[in-house]
């Protein structure tokens, strides 16, 4: 399943780049979010809790930056988690790039989700829209952050 | 307590059956009852071969917790004929093809005599809008309308 | 594993259930589309309270006009029902319109609000007639104005523990109509490929009074579609100003492709039908 969003921030290209690749701080903006620490060289753990209606989701995994070009501002991320709740697990491919736009930058994710197990059964639409959802959550939050 | 005991009339017989709170209807009447004639299909309430009537009201078994039906009368397919012989109903299935693979049948005829208890005499248009969802896959539909107009006299 | 299942007679019980075990509880009514997440396994709850015999969650009443529906009534209680009838027939179809008479003898009217599907028939038709829920939870009673209950797919302003205990459709002003049409492209059972519930009142001389239009199953929830309303409103509905109104419903619709049709053609019959629904209250 592929996620592409885009939107801008008000804040100087390089200053956003310093929040992005800073994941803590960066994931800190993934509302749900929690317990993130590092392990190991560009890479970290962390849990994730997702509401879907009903249907409450737990994620725990791994964020591991595969790929970066400071001076292009462009990076390659890979995330693998399971979900412990109802059985199931996301592995993402996650391209980052930012660019000057006038003042401000422009944030373009594109994201290639696969998704085992049950947690499948919610459907493309839904797991699209929620995943949609964060992603609009985080750049706002990344505005905010980097400002 | 996750387990009760369910006490029910099915086609007109006491029954008694100790299950899981989570069980379905269907399966309490396939498995624990034995009353196969009930089938199960897509499992989500679509198809219409899991019909049973609750205290007169028809319902897929496969959507319905077995502990609703607790104190209730339940009517399945294997009620529909009385002491041996079939039913008007069931025998206009046959008259009129009303099957081929027969997979269905319980679950029409069950829909179909929920519709003629409440609407003895109804026009084509009421038979299709109440048999929508009651999925046949091999004759079609112009033989189970047929059989169901036939059965109401008509 | 499987839940405990437990059926209160009175409300101040079901409540007590949910607050006792948080998280771990589910309310159901008629269960339908619990029975479905749960053998989905998306659901798995320690406890499952069913409301059925709660008896203050039941029944269709009249009061001073309005229309109360209680909680556990079914959908072919509501269809069926002289009152709703009387009150607005376009609402009696809705309810008539969802799914199958399986699904309709066994899922309720404020099960089927809660779970906030947003293709289901009658949560678009309830908003276009200014309907209210009424929730009731420990800490009191308010009513929820459907627009505001629904906030996302399968999600509502509810809070935990909170249970609808009714719906309130007011009384409508003397000469409205109301329609509800439902595009169904592949079967009569499936859901909407786009619905729109409508309702429009003219005064003498002939111009819209009052018009409120809202789509279902194109969108997050069902959308009401404003700007459509306000290009009719004061105005002489003739086929341009409807084909106008109807132009901005498709704007306002905010569809995903999937197996009923592309975003784009969605959108596109959000406007032919609701050019139709228009068409069919001022005809």
């Amino acid at each position: 399943m592929k996620l592409a969003h885009s939107s801008t921030v008000p804040v100087p290209v390089e200053r956003v780049w310093t929040v992005v690749m800073d994941v803590p701080r960066a994931a800190a903006c993934v509302p749900g979010v929690s317990g993130v620490s590092g392990a190991g060289e560009d890479r970290f753990r962390g849990d994730l809790a997702v509401q879907v209606g009903p249907v409450r989701l737990s994620f725990s995994g791994e964020v591991a930056i595969v790929a970066r070009d400071d001076a292009a501002h462009r990076a390659t991320l890979r995330a693998d988690a399971k979900e412990a709740r109802l059985g199931g697990s996301v592995h993402a491919s996650v391209e980052i790039a930012l660019a000057r736009a006038g003042e401000g930058c422009a944030l373009r994710i594109e994201s290639d989700l696969q998704v085992a197990g049950r947690i499948g059964e919610l459907g493309q639409p839904l797991i699209q829209r929620k995943a949609d959802q964060l992603l609009r959550e985080f750049g706002a939050c990344l505005a905010r952050t980097a400002a | 307590m996750t387990e009760r005991l369910l006490r029910f009339t099915v086609n007109g017989e006491p029954r008694e059956v100790r299950v899981a709170d989570d069980r379905r209807l269907v399966d309490v009447l396939r498995d624990d009852l034995r009353l196969t004639g009930t089938k199960e299909g897509c499992s989500v309430g679509v198809c219409g071969v899991c019909g049973v009537l609750v205290d007169g009201a028809l319902v897929s078994a496969c959507l319905y917790p077995a502990v609703f039906a607790d104190g209730a009368s339940i009517t399945t397919i294997e009620g529909i004929a009385r002491g041996g012989t079939l039913a008007p109903l069931q025998e206009a299935f046959i008259s009129e093809g009303g099957f081929q693979c027969g997979i269905c049948t319980p679950g029409q005829i069950v829909a179909a005599a929920a519709l003629l208890a409440e609407r003895p005499r109804p026009t084509d248009a009421e038979i299709d809008e109440w048999m929508t969802g009651s999925l046949c896959r091999c004759t079609g539909y112009a033989g189970i309308r047929r059989a169901i107009r036939k059965a109401a006299g008509g | 594993m499987s839940y405990a299942y437990h059926e209160p007679s009175e409300l101040d019980e079901a409540l007590a259930l949910l607050a006792r075990h948080g998280d771990d509880a589910h309310a159901v009514a008629g269960a339908t589309a619990f029975m479905l997440l749960y053998r989905q396994g998306l659901l798995r709850p320690s406890h499952v309270v069913g409301l059925r015999r709660v008896r203050s969650l039941g029944g269709i009443r009249d009061d001073g006009g309005a229309l109360v529906i209680g909680a556990t009534a079914t959908h072919r209680e509501a269809e069926r029902s002289p009152l709703v009838a009387r009150h607005c027939a376009a609402l009696a179809r809705a309810f008539a319109s969802v799914a199958t008479v399986r699904v309709r003898n066994q899922a309720t009217v404020g099960g089927n609000l809660a779970h906030a599907d947003p293709a289901q028939d009658p949560p678009a038709m309830l908003l276009a007639l200014d309907a209210a829920v009424t929730a009731v939870s420990p800490g009191g009673t308010r009513e929820i104005p459907l627009a505001e209950l629904f906030v996302d797919v399968l999600t509502t302003s509810l809070a935990p523990g909170e249970l609808i205990t009714a719906v309130r459709v007011p009384a409508l002003a003397p000469g409205t109509r109301a329609a509800y049409v439902k595009f169904l492209p592949r079967t009569a059972d499936d859901y909407a490929t786009v619905s729109v519930a409508a309702t429009l009142r003219r005064s003498e001389d002939g111009r819209v009074a009052d018009v409120r239009v809202v789509l279902g199953a194109v969108g997050p929830t069902p959308i009401r579609a404003t700007s459509a309303e306000d290009a009719l409103r004061g105005a002489a509905p003739d086929a341009a100003r409807i084909a106008e109104a109807a132009a901005l419903a498709r704007d306002a619709a905010d569809p995903i492709d999937d197996v009923r049709g592309s975003a784009a053609y969605k959108r596109e019959m959000a406007r032919v039908w609701t050019e139709r629904a228009l068409r069919s209250l001022v005809a």
